[in-house]
């Protein structure tokens, strides 16, 4: 039987919808689904090494604001851990790299590779969709 | 009623969801067939969750019942 897969499109760079999708994602992936995360347009911005290490996210209101005061784990944390538990891959956006002139160095260490819409909607065929 | 052997006790109090189901799935995907973890979690959530989740992978609950203000989950690792 194949495995059941989910694909998560991040394209907010909302604390409280990356937590959401990346929450989704890690835990299909704990419970045997195969993830796959295509992370474009201001999510991108988010999953940067500067952005993290400064914790400079957007919020929508107050549960991302209390999401940063209290010790939760956040987006990417969800997806490392979902990556170390089962199938669960993400790819970065390419033109939204071109775009912006940033290179995979400049993103944190959890990228598979930087991709473009065809092969995403490959990697995506036949599996449920979340758009955050 | 036969004993319970824990072999270990995995206390997630003060981790939000899924922070429980995630301290246990490592326990489990790095243990032995047979095992027995218990998970303490502050998290509501968890008593639902974490059945759903033992159900899904095919390992047994042993029990989820609440105590003071927490919930102590038991799972045996059965493959």
């Amino acid at each position: 039987m194949d495995q059941p897969k989910l694909s998560v499109i991040l394209l907010s760079g909302e604390l409280e919808k990356l937590q959401a999708g990346c929450l989704v994602g890690s835990v299909a992936s704990m419970s045997g689904m195969e993830v796959n995360i295509f992370v474009t347009m201001e999510a991108l911005r988010a999953f940067r090494k500067d952005v993290i290490n400064a914790r400079d996210f957007k919020t929508a209101g107050e549960v991302g604001r209390e999401m940063l005061n209290k010790k939760v784990d956040l987006f990417y944390q969800l997806l490392e851990n979902g990556k170390e538990m089962g199938n669960l891959r993400v790819f970065g956006c390419a033109m939204a790299m071109d775009l912006m002139g940033w290179q995979k160095e400049d993103l944190i260490d959890l990228f598979d590779d930087v991709i473009g819409v065809t092969a995403f909607l490959g990697k995506a065929a036949g599996s449920q969709v979340i758009v955050m | 009623m036969s004993e319970i052997n824990i072999t270990k006790t995995i206390d997630a109090r003060g981790s939000y969801c899924p922070g429980p189901l995630m301290e246990l799935v490592k326990a489990i995907k790095r243990g032995q067939v047979g095992d027995v973890y218990e998970l303490l979690s502050g998290d509501s959530g968890s008593a639902k969750d974490v059945p759903e989740w033992v159900n899904k992978m095919g390992h047994e609950l042993v029990y989820c019942k609440e105590d003071e203000g927490f919930w102590r989950i038991a799972v045996r690792k059965t493959k």
